[in-house]
């Protein structure tokens, strides 16, 4: 006996719109609140991608995440003063070439300017 | 989204992170496509610079492994001093989080139970629920056998009966 409409599987009962379960939020790695923008797994790994690095503490990863954070910051607002000496609103890559001639600190950049 | 093919120099910083970030720091502010493409880069060179840098000093040390102090002098010797400051509120963050985690371990090792006895407890309990479970199940069996069983003998008993009682009307006739 079919019983027409009638749908017993609670998946047809499902939730009109929304996702009646919650997607469960992936658990940050990194302890506290937020301690860098960037994934810490990955810094992780591009420091071990050094042949000379033998082992990193946690810890000096977290710094590390916080200090490139801080740098792209830093290049991404020098970069903006020199679009806005060039009286543009959109950056463009050669103002991140201007930034990086400018400053000293820099200079390791200029490899990845090919 | 970790790539399978392990190249492990092609690895940059997600390109939505340093997007994020770029956002944040100059809000309403467009930014060509390539210009983001070069800053990821920078962003990847910036980080084998400092840990190649640290790990020299770490090496000179006589320690094996890199620890925050040597990122900072790591930053300071490249010129990076001035974000000194703001990473070090990043560790007094870390050292305040690991002391939480430490005091909740440590709550929980106070309730005198150690992890290894509160598995064997719980190991306990389960066989017992198992055990009674299987003697529950048992009693049912049995409940079900005996049951049957004065079913049977009700119907013979029936039966019989009425086998009897035929009989009686038969010999009646005669």
């Amino acid at each position: 006996m079919a019983a027409a409409g009638s749908g017993t599987p609670l998946e047809e009962e499902g939730p009109s719109g929304e996702a009646a379960a919650p997607q469960p939020q992936a658990p940050t790695s990194a302890p506290g609140a937020r301690l860098s923008r960037l994934p810490l797994a990955r810094v992780k790994a591009l420091v071990k991608a050094d042949p000379d690095v033998t082992l990193a503490g946690q810890e000096a990863i977290f710094i590390l995440a916080r200090a490139a954070e801080l740098f792209v910051e830093t290049i991404a607002k020098d970069a903006y003063c020199c679009a806005q000496q060039g009286k543009r609103k959109t950056l463009q890559r050669r103002d991140l070439d201007n930034a990086i001639e400018a400053v000293d600190e820099f200079a390791f950049l200029e490899g990845t300017l090919d | 989204m970790a790539s399978s093919s392990g190249n492990d120099d092609d690895l940059t910083i997600p390109r939505a992170a340093i997007n994020k970030m770029i956002k944040e720091t100059l809000p309403n502010v467009r930014v060509a496509n390539d210009a983001r493409e070069l800053v990821v880069n920078c962003c990847t060179e910036f980080i084998h610079l400092i840990s190649s840098e640290a790990n020299e000093i770490c090496n000179k040390s006589e320690k094996k492994t890199i620890s925050p102090e040597h990122v900072i002098q790591a930053l300071e010797s490249l010129g990076f001093g001035s974000y000194i400051s703001e990473v070090k509120e990043v560790l007094q963050e870390c050292k305040t989080v690991a002391l939480k985690r430490r005091k909740a371990s440590s709550r929980l090792e106070n309730l005198g139970i150690p992890e290894e006895e509160l598995l064997r407890q719980q190991q306990e309990l389960f066989a017992k629920a198992r055990q009674q479970q299987a003697e529950l199940a048992q009693q049912e069996w049995l409940q079900m056998q005996q049951a049957a069983q004065q079913a049977q003998l009700a119907a013979t008993a029936s039966a019989s009966n009425q086998a009897g009682s035929s009989q009686d009307e038969e010999d009646d006739d005669d």
